[in-house]
Parts: C-alpha cells; sequence; structure tokens
C-alpha cells in the first residue's frame, strides 16, 4: 500500500514526463497539491490505484531512458482507454487548469500552463505591461 | 536659502504640489547647516557657514549614492511582497506596494536630478546592488537589511529604514561631501536629502550661470510621465533649481524626510483621502490596525483592523544564494533566469537615464516579468530545508549565444 | 426616494445613461438613474469598487467558456442577452434557451450586459467615427436611408465622446476612404497617443499594407492602420480639452480648455489602470480598468445630484392618454434577484430617457404602447456581421498579447461597391484563434487526443499557438423592417416582464459582401502564405448562410442597434434629430437604437456622441 507522499512524488514525476515541463516549472505554479486532490477526487478508487501503480512500474523499468519510458508512457498511460484517459486529464489540469470542462480554481486557470507553452500569458492575469505586445516576447 | 524649503518643512503639514500627500518633516533638522539659513531666507555667504556639499563633483558624487539608496530598499520589500500567498493579506500588500513603487519613482526623481547637473547615472554595474544581508548603502549601521519573507521581522525592518535616527550629531568642520551616514555624518534618509538639496542650492548659486544644463540634448535625458505610469506621484522633469526642488519634495514628502519627533506628536496627520509616509504605513501592518483621522502620531492607529496573517506566506528562505539552489539545476536555472531578467532591468533603467528614454517602457515589462519569477521561486521548496526557494537579486549578465 | 423631485429620470446606467446623467448633473439638474442590476455593481470608490470588480474577475476566471458576459451576474430577474445561448435554429422553430427568444430564421447573436456600467464593462474599447457617407446611404448608394443629421452636425459632439471615453490613437494615421483633411480637422489629436500596436501587426502590415487586391474587376490597394481605442496609453500634451460643461446662455454644450487632459485611471486606485497593461482580455473584463466603462463617466457626476436606485427593473412608462406626456416610470424592485418576490414603484420626473439598451428600450416602449405611431418600434434591428478567416503564419507572430485588435484594414469601409454590397472593416485580431475555436484550449485537447505528450506536446503547443492568424470582417447590416423586437405574453420573466422575441435575417446585400470579402481575404493569406484552416460548418454553426451556393459564417460583434430610430418624419421614425419621441415631448430615447444605418464603426463612440447631443437638447427643453 503506497502512502499518500509516495502518490504525490509519482504524481510529481509523471506529470514531468507527461507536460514536458520540468519539476521546478510545475512546482513554481504553486499547484501541485491541488492537482493531486483534483486528481484523487475526480477518478475512481480503481483508476487512481492501477494508475500509480503502472506509473511506478513504467518509472522503475526504465529508469533514465528517455526512450523506453516515452514508448511505456504511449503505450500504456495516453490511450483514452487506459485508467479512463487519466493521462490526458492530467495534461489538461496542467495546460488548462481544467478538470474536464469544469474550471479547479480561479488560481488553477491562472496557472495554466498552455499559457507558457504559447510565450504568452492567461488573459486577464499575470499582464506583461504597457506596450509589452508590440515586441517579440522577452 | 529658499523660501520653498524654508515654508515647506515649517509650515505646513502638506505638500503643496499635492495636497494629499503628508509632509513630515515640519523643521529642518538639526544639523549645522541651519546655520547657514539667515533670518531673511537667503544662504549666508561667509566661508565659516559652507554646506558640507560644496562642489559639483561632491553634488555628483551624493546624488548618485541617492540613487543607490533609494535602490537597496526594492528588493527587501519585493521579497516581502512577493511571499504574500495569492488572495491574502490584501491591505499590507497594497500598502508594500505602494511603498515600492514610490521607491522607484524617486530612484528615477535623483537620476533625473543627477542628469540635469550634467552627471551620468550609473545603474548597470555589479556593485549598483547591496550585498544581502548588509547596511543600507553608507548607513551609520545600526541595523541590517535582508531579503526575508512577510513576517514581523521583516515589518519592524521596513520600519527602522524608514524611520529616522535621533537628531544628528554635531560633526566636524572636515568633513567631505560624499560622507554620508558614517558617524557622526547623516542619520537619516531625510537629512541626506537635505544636505543634497542645500548642496544643490549653494553649488548653484556659486556656479556662474548656475548648474542646470541648458543643452537641448541633455534636456532629453530627463524621465517624464510618458515614460513612466502605474506608481507613487508624478514623475518632475528637472530642468531650473526650482523643478530639482519640486522633486526632492516628492522624494521627502513620501516618507523618508519624518523627523525624530513622529512618535511623540500630537498633529492629526491622517485621514481617507491622505497619503501620509512609509512608516505609518509600515506601522499599520505591525499593529494590525489603520490610522483614524483622529489618530496623531502619538495615539498610534486606532481605526479599523486590518486582517494581517502572518501564516498565509510563502516560507521563503532569509538571505538566498544561488549556491542554495546547486544540487536542484532546475531551479537555479529559474533563479539565474530571474538574476538575469533583473540585471537586464537595470540595464534598461540605465540606458533610460543615459539619453534612451523611451527604454523605461521596455523595463516596466520586465519588472512584471521579475514579480511572476519571483513568486513562481517561492512555490519551489528548496530540498531537504523545509524552506522555499526566492529571488537572490545577484547580477548576472546574460552569457552571449 | 420619493419626496425628492427630480428633473430626469433615466432607465440604465450604461453609457448613454451615465454620460446624459452626468452632464445633467454638472449642469445643477437632480437625475434619478434606475438601474436593473446589482447594488455592488454601482460602487464608485475605493474599496467597495475594488471588491465588486475582483468578484467579476474572479468569476471570470472560474468560468468554463469566457464569454463576454461570462464575469457579470445574470439575474433570474433581470436576465442579460447572452451569446452562450445562441443555437441554431431549426426551421419554423422557436428558442427559448435564453433571455431572447429567437424565432428566427437565424439567431440575433450579438450579447450585452444588463447591470450597472452596461455593457461598456465589457466592450472591446474601438473607438472610430463614422464615416460622412455613412449618414446618407440612400442618396449617395440609393441604399437603406439617410439620417437626418451629417457627420458635420455630429462632429462636435464626436470631440466630446473621444474627450469622455479618453481616446488613444493617431490622427495621422486615420486615412479612411470617403473623407476630406476636415473630417477630424487640420490641428485635431487625440486625448492619448496611439496604443501600441502588435508585433503581429507589424508581421502581417508588412505583406498587406499596399497590397493590390482584385474585386469584381476593380483593383483596390490595402491599407493597415492605427485603431483608435477607448483605453490608457501615454497622454498627449498637444490635447488642449479637459472638460465638456453647459452653457447656460448660449444654450449649448461646450468642450473646453482648461486643466491639462489626465487620463482615468481606475476606479478605486489612481496608480492602477493609468496605461493598458496589456492583460489581453478586454473582452470579458479589464483588470487594471485602463479600459474606459460608463462607471468613470459617473464617477464624474455631480453626486449631490444624482441618485442610483438600483434592482429596479423598468417595466413601463407611464402616458397621459389626453396630453400624450409621459407622467411616470414604472418599475419592480426585486429584494433577492434569483426570486419573483418585489415591490413596485413609479418614478416621475419633468423628462425621462430610456437608456436601457437598443433591444430592451424598444420592448419597454412595446409593453407601455408608447412612441408608435409610426410602427417603428423594434423594427430595423441589426450589428455587424462578423466573417472570420484563419490560418497559421510560416513565422511566429505571437498572439494572445495585448489588446484585442490594434490595427484595421479600412479600404472596404465605404466606396462605389456599396450600391451593390455592404462595407466592411477588417480589423486584425490580436487573440489568435480563441473566438472561432476556443484555442488554445481546443489545441491541447486535440493534441491529447492525437496521444501527444511531454516535450512533443509543448513543442507543438509552442508551433501552433504562436503562428496562430485571425482576420475579421465587420460587415454593415443594413435596415430590414421584418428584423424586429416583439412582445408576446407567452414569454414572460420571473419578474411578469415581457422577454424581447426576436425576427431576425441577413439579406442579400449583406450576403455579397460576406462572398466580396472572402475574396480579398483569400488574396491576403496569399500575400502573407498563410495556411487557411478557415471552415465554416453547416451543421454546428448557428448562422451559418450560403450565397452562390458557397456558405459563410457570421457571428455577433456586440453591437445592437436600429430598434427605435431617428428620422426625419413621424411616419418613417420613432425619435426626432433631437432624439426625443415624436410621439412624447418629455421622452428622450438614447443609445444605438436611435441610429438609422450604422456603417462600419463599432457603435459606441457614434452612441456617446448621441448622447452628448441628447443632454444638451434635453437641458435646451428644461432650461426652456
Amino acid at each position: 500500500m503506497k502512502t499518500p507522499t509516495d502518490h504525490i512524488t509519482l504524481f510529481t514525476e509523471i506529470s514531468v514526463w507527461l507536460t514536458g515541463f520540468n519539476e521546478a516549472e510545475l512546482l513554481a505554479t504553486g499547484m501541485l497539491d491541488t492537482y493531486y486532490q483534483a486528481l484523487q477526487a475526480n477518478s475512481s478508487q480503481d483508476d487512481f490505484s492501477y494508475f500509480f501503480k503502472a506509473v511506478e512500474i513504467i518509472l522503475h523499468q526504465n529508469r533514465n531512458d528517455i526512450a523506453s519510458t516515452e514508448k511505456a508512457i504511449a503505450s500504456m498511460l495516453m490511450p483514452v482507454s487506459a485508467y479512463n484517459g487519466i493521462a490526458g486529464s492530467i495534461i489538461t489540469m496542467w495546460y488548462t487548469g481544467n478538470w474536464g470542462n469544469t474550471v479547479i480554481s480561479g488560481q488553477a486557470y491562472i496557472q495554466g500552463l498552455v499559457w507558457d507553452a504559447a510565450q504568452t500569458h492567461p488573459p486577464g492575469a499575470k499582464q506583461p505591461g504597457f506596450g509589452s505586445w508590440n515586441m517579440p516576447p522577452l | 536659502m529658499s523660501d520653498l524649503l524654508n515654508k515647506t518643512y515649517t509650515q505646513t503639514d502638506t505638500q503643496p504640489n499635492n495636497p494629499k500627500r503628508q509632509m513630515l518633516i515640519k523643521d529642518l533638522p538639526a544639523v549645522p547647516e541651519i546655520t547657514l539659513l539667515t533670518k531673511s531666507g537667503g544662504i549666508a555667504d561667509d566661508v565659516s557657514s559652507e554646506p558640507m556639499i560644496k562642489t559639483l563633483d561632491d553634488l555628483k558624487r551624493n546624488l548618485q549614492i541617492a540613487i543607490e539608496l533609494e535602490h537597496s530598499t526594492i528588493p527587501p520589500y519585493l521579497c516581502a511582497l512577493y511571499s504574500i500567498k495569492e488572495g491574502t493579506n490584501a491591505v499590507a500588500s497594497t500598502i508594500i506596494r505602494s511603498v515600492v513603487v514610490e521607491e522607484m519613482l524617486h530612484m528615477v526623481l535623483a537620476a533625473n536630478i543627477l542628469n540635469a547637473i550634467g552627471g551620468e547615472p550609473v545603474i548597470n554595474k555589479k556593485d549598483f546592488i547591496p550585498e544581502y544581508p548588509g547596511y543600507l548603502p553608507g548607513s551609520d549601521k545600526a541595523f541590517i537589511v535582508g531579503l526575508e519573507k512577510f513576517s514581523e521581522d521583516s515589518v519592524n525592518v521596513f520600519l527602522k529604514i524608514e524611520k529616522p535616527a535621533p537628531p544628528l550629531p554635531k560633526h566636524e568642520k572636515n568633513e567631505t561631501g560624499n560622507l554620508l551616514f558614517a558617524d557622526p555624518g547623516y542619520q537619516t534618509i531625510g537629512q541626506f536629502y537635505m544636505a543634497i538639496m542645500l548642496g544643490i542650492e549653494y553649488v548653484n548659486k556659486h556656479t556662474k550661470g548656475g548648474i542646470f544644463t541648458n543643452d537641448p540634448e541633455r534636456k532629453k535625458r530627463q524621465l517624464t510621465q510618458e515614460h513612466y505610469y502605474g506608481s507613487g506621484g508624478m514623475i518632475v522633469p528637472v530642468y531650473s533649481i526650482e523643478n530639482a526642488r519640486e522633486a526632492i519634495q516628492e522624494i521627502v514628502g513620501q516618507g523618508e524626510g519624518i523627523d525624530d519627533t513622529i512618535e511623540d506628536s500630537d498633529k492629526k496627520l491622517f485621514g481617507q483621502t491622505t497619503e501620509y509616509a512609509h512608516y505609518f504605513r509600515f506601522n499599520e501592518i505591525l499593529q494590525k490596525r489603520m490610522y483614524a483621522p483622529t489618530d496623531t502620531p502619538k495615539s498610534g492607529p486606532t481605526g479599523e483592523p486590518i486582517i494581517v496573517d502572518w501564516g498565509e506566506v510563502h516560507n521563503m528562505k532569509t538571505n538566498p544564494k544561488l549556491d542554495d539552489y546547486r544540487h536542484q539545476p532546475d531551479l537555479l536555472a529559474k533563479a539565474r533566469a530571474f538574476n538575469m531578467a533583473y540585471t537586464q532591468l537595470l540595464d534598461q533603467i540605465h540606458m533610460a537615464c543615459n539619453g534612451a528614454p523611451e527604454q523605461l517602457m521596455k523595463g516596466m515589462g520586465l519588472m512584471y516579468k521579475l514579480k511572476y519569477l519571483a513568486i513562481e521561486l517561492m512555490n519551489i521548496p528548496i530540498k531537504g530545508s523545509g524552506m522555499m526557494a526566492g529571488p537572490t537579486f545577484e547580477f548576472e549578465k546574460p552569457v552571449a549565444e | 426616494m420619493e419626496s425628492i423631485q427630480y428633473d430626469v429620470v433615466i432607465v440604465g446606467s450604461g453609457i448613454s445613461g451615465a454620460v446624459i446623467a452626468k452632464t445633467l448633473t454638472l449642469a445643477g439638474k437632480r437625475v434619478l438613474i434606475l438601474e436593473a442590476g446589482l447594488e455592488a455593481g454601482i460602487a464608485l470608490e475605493g474599496e467597495a469598487a475594488y471588491n465588486a470588480y475582483q468578484n467579476y474577475l474572479e468569476t471570470f476566471y472560474k468560468a468554463p467558456a469566457k464569454a463576454p458576459n461570462s464575469p457579470y451576474p445574470d439575474l433570474k430577474d433581470a436576465p442579460s442577452i447572452d451569446v452562450l445561448d445562441i443555437v441554431k435554429l431549426q426551421p419554423g422553430k422557436t428558442s427559448t434557451k435564453g433571455y431572447l427568444v429567437q424565432k428566427g430564421p437565424l439567431p440575433f447573436a450579438s450579447d450585452c450586459v444588463r447591470g450597472p456600467g452596461g455593457t461598456t464593462l465589457h466592450w472591446l474599447g474601438t473607438t472610430l467615427r463614422m464615416l460622412p457617407n455613412d449618414f446618407k446611404m440612400k442618396s449617395v448608394y440609393g441604399q437603406s436611408i439617410d439620417w437626418p443629421i451629417s457627420y458635420d452636425d455630429l462632429k462636435p459632439y464626436y470631440q466630446m465622446a473621444e474627450l469622455e471615453i479618453g481616446v488613444s490613437g493617431d490622427v495621422h494615421d486615420q486615412n479612411y476612404p470617403g473623407i476630406t483633411p476636415d473630417f477630424f480637422g487640420q490641428q485635431y489629436v487625440f486625448p492619448m497617443k496611439k496604443i501600441p500596436q502588435s508585433y503581429l501587426d507589424a508581421v502581417i502590415s508588412k505583406k498587406t499594407n499596399k497590397l493590390k487586391v482584385n474585386l469584381h474587376g476593380k483593383t483596390y490597394q490595402l491599407s493597415c492602420i492605427s485603431t483608435p481605442q477607448g483605453r490608457n496609453s501615454v497622454p498627449d500634451t498637444d490635447y488642449p480639452y479637459s472638460k465638456i460643461v453647459w452653457n447656460n446662455r448660449e444654450k449649448k454644450l461646450k468642450i473646453e480648455h482648461a486643466d491639462p487632459y489626465s487620463n482615468l485611471p481606475s476606479l478605486w486606485d489612481p496608480y492602477t489602470g493609468e496605461r493598458c497593461e496589456g492583460n489581453a482580455s478586454c473582452v470579458p473584463i479589464c483588470p487594471v480598468q485602463a479600459k474606459y466603462n460608463a462607471l468613470k463617466t459617473l464617477k464624474k457626476a455631480d453626486q449631490k445630484n444624482l441618485n442610483i436606485l438600483t434592482k429596479a427593473v423598468v417595466s413601463k412608462v407611464i402616458i397621459d392618454d389626453k396630453t400624450q406626456q409621459v407622467t411616470g416610470i414604472a418599475y419592480k424592485r426585486y429584494t433577492n434577484p434569483g426570486e419573483p418576490e418585489h415591490t413596485t414603484g413609479l418614478a416621475t420626473a419633468h423628462v425621462y430617457v430610456l437608456a436601457a439598451s437598443a433591444i430592451e428600450n424598444a420592448k419597454i416602449l412595446l409593453a407601455s404602447d408608447a412612441a408608435n405611431s409610426s410602427d417603428q418600434v423594434g423594427r430595423n434591428l441589426m450589428g455587424h456581421l462578423v466573417m472570420l478567416t484563419w490560418g497559421l503564419s510560416k513565422e511566429k507572430v505571437y498572439p494572445y498579447r495585448g489588446p484585442g485588435s490594434t490595427t484595421n484594414i479600412p479600404t472596404f469601409r465605404d466606396g462605389d461597391f456599396r450600391s451593390e454590397h455592404a462595407a466592411w472593416i477588417s480589423p486584425i485580431d490580436n487573440w489568435g484563434w480563441s473566438w472561432p475555436v476556443f484555442s488554445p484550449g481546443s489545441d491541447v485537447s486535440t493534441a491529447i487526443a492525437n496521444g501527444l505528450f511531454g516535450k512533443a506536446l509543448r513543442t507543438h503547443i509552442n508551433e501552433v499557438v504562436t503562428r496562430q492568424v485571425l482576420l475579421h470582417f465587420e460587415v454593415e447590416q443594413t435596415p430590414d423592417p421584418d428584423n424586429r423586437v416583439t412582445i408576446d405574453p407567452e414569454y414572460v420573466d420571473p419578474l411578469g416582464n415581457y422577454k424581447p422575441v426576436i425576427n431576425y435575417n441577413v439579406g442579400d446585400y449583406m450576403l455579397k459582401a460576406f462572398e466580396a470579402a472572402k475574396i480579398v481575404s483569400d488574396q491576403i493569406f496569399a500575400a502573407n502564405d498563410l495556411e487557411d484552416h478557415t471552415v465554416y460548418n453547416p451543421v454546428t454553426d448557428p448562422d451559418y448562410v450560403v450565397y452562390k451556393g458557397q456558405g459563410y459564417t457570421f457571428r455577433g460583434a456586440g453591437h445592437i442597434v436600429g430598434t427605435h430610430r431617428m428620422g426625419f418624419t413621424k411616419q418613417d421614425s420613432v425619435v426626432n434629430k433631437e432624439q426625443r419621441c415624436w410621439d412624447h415631448s418629455n421622452l428622450f430615447l438614447a443609445g444605438c437604437g436611435n441610429m438609422p444605418t450604422l456603417g462600419t464603426s463599432n457603435p459606441t463612440l457614434t452612441m456617446t456622441a448621441l448622447a452628448f447631443s441628447a443632454a444638451e437638447n434635453i437641458l435646451k427643453q428644461l432650461e426652456h
């Protein structure tokens, strides 16, 4: 039986693989606990625990090998049929702050990583200052 | 001595150019130069009453120190401000932010004065940034200022920064103009600016044609309201001694100039529409209460309570250094990104103050970016320490690609 | 409240109501505003204003669909028209999904905010004047009708509107087809310097400015110009005006030289909103209030002469049968906006003004059987029809930054083609594909569905989203008496007030313009080497239309115009050129409903100019 601490570590690690953002970038959003809780609240107990078992195996078996880890994630986690699409939901949370069509919180919207990926900021927050749009992003 | 200084500092409680703002120096500080002032308000001509700052070079050197001094308070205030968790401590955040933007304004105003007398502000050098923890530039070393999260301790330091020391002791006649806070020199920022103003009056009077440049090219170095926004008060472009007085009033009136009587004064200085000095604003946070219009400095704040929650704060490590992050490369990269943006900001301000005022707009964009980066850092734990990272405010030029 | 004798009662606190209230109170008149929205939103300063606005912002953050009305309360007792309620209509079927009862055949697709400050809370902020020929479509092009006033008549009021809103712009850039050098006047400058144009604008303009395009056998040279906007930038020290005052001796409103112009920051803090800070969310909400909203005008009113009664939903204008004078305005005041319980009241004054939006004004008049001897009340409902085209640029253009649009192509705003098809303006959009396909959220979900994750996903999002280009073709709609607001006892809201019933369609004159605009768009895409991703979906797009076998989709621009138009005679219009009802000499109508045609300008600036003109006429009447 995994303790919540182990799960949240696994959640952080797999989030890095799924999102393409490094651990510091994910932590910097301040959303880790919120998203972990949202995942727990919105998944069935079975999906949740089997998903983390799979994550543990993937990360353990392919330790330090990027290509094989990515291959395993693609085949075992990414299909929508796998654990009711938990992997996709995790990406969606980090990128948009949503679970499905629900915005998890105001902060979740503001911290959406899709805006960083697109070299901009969420509309209505983290404004870049007068005239900044006149130049390429800083 | 100008009527204006006399009037401002002795007769009114508010600034003439901003009736909403308190003028807290009610009397000239007890510096020896007070003997300079003749009854009629002019400067006495005899040699014995020369001010400490009496050459153009002294003046330029002291204005450069003024710029550095204004800047040195900003990183500590920003650390406290950005450590406050989103959506909490709203009043405290507003107060700190209002002080920070005024310090930025003061820095720019000091640069304007320096430019007006033919000087060249230097802002993009490594030693422009003070070492934290450390003393304020040239201070009397009475207290240490550091990069800290929002806490009772840090706000207490802010009070010390903004609160004056006891009256100035007599100083030796042979002190040079660049002596600032060093004992037995000035001990308050207000006294310092007073010395600068007296120096400006003196040197201007004793220089043929005055010290304010008439060169149209040099006049273009002034930063104006066009280049600056979102901040505490009006930016004053300086083309004349009148403008210089106004700029110094703006700085002093916002709070550095408070004299040592503030805690004992029975004047009613407060009210909803009054912008009062930094010291009182920080004191509201500490006392968790606003000043009421009937309050006096002596009474302390008795108005509406303020919710201050010292727990709703990112637990930023005090005075973090890049070295603290050496085992976390991603974190290190982010902290360096902050420092590079910060260094770039100093570059932009430097350029803005040295003939390219339009560069300030780009600099303001960087200020926003620094805020977001600082908050990001404060969300990242330093492994094994139980504490969070934070901006280190160290000078770092980006490596050429 | 009843004990105060008011000079004027105004219905609605949007920009028209606010401008009239400010002008009248500063001239010493006592004014009551009846506002259907909540009390919190009327706060004009300090913490109350800040808190109310932060609530809007937080609601916006949490809204799954960031539609224009998403930050603002939608009240059961005073519902707002919402674009999220627009559905594709089945032939012969009526949609009752939202506040509007849509009878079709096409759904009307514009929305508005019913609450303190009105739709200026979510307007984009574009402040273009109408062109001289827009006022005389019939005599110049044989289309629609002429206005009873000319551009020159309105010009001084445009200046007032530009001062009131605080327009940022560069007059030198403003070259529109069909204007003469005195369009603005030789020395004229806007209150503030132009809002910087976006990086994206610069990239697209490079190959679009001076591009020659062919349309129906004619060659046109396109131009790309900066767009004047009602958001704060750097005050122009050459701008001479600072206030608008009633001169009782001359019986005129005057724009005056007084103090140097200073712009209007946020309601709660003089150092917030002094400049646009690039939140890129003007629609639905500017978090720093650098963008103008009508509350800023209300704040400048003489507060001792102004009362604002919120939660007061107007149901009827009471008319004296004999004199045909308005004797009062009946309202229902709810206690809880979600419950039908309410009290009733009657507001009385010497003069009355309806400024509750074009659709609401028409509805109230119809419910009151008022002002309608011409049978024009509720007719000629129009808006701008927005045809979008979108593509991917080879070069990264970095959208989703800055105000919604900072540059436009004015080339087709006027010309001989208006005898054949409608004119349009083409704003270049700064917000990627968010409007047509809900990017970048949809880009993420599509990528995940395609199995992308990790660094590949991050790179993909960067590559796609930073290249998104969107062009608008905002097509003028001409008045059609069958496009109309009616009422029907079958459709009422919880307070028992009528819901507006809408019949709406788009004629060939506009469809031809879609065809023409698409021909131009294709040439712009080709010149810029944009990969076309435009899709008009006949199954899902509510306003999908077909012309000559080709399908087009248009969207609403949020401009609701024409339902109580002004005109030359009592027979063909609801108000005269003074904006007074032909039928009731103490009832004025304000807002876009008065506009006989709308040209290619976003109508707020014109509506504001008209509001100043109306305020002047009201003062003349009161001082008579």
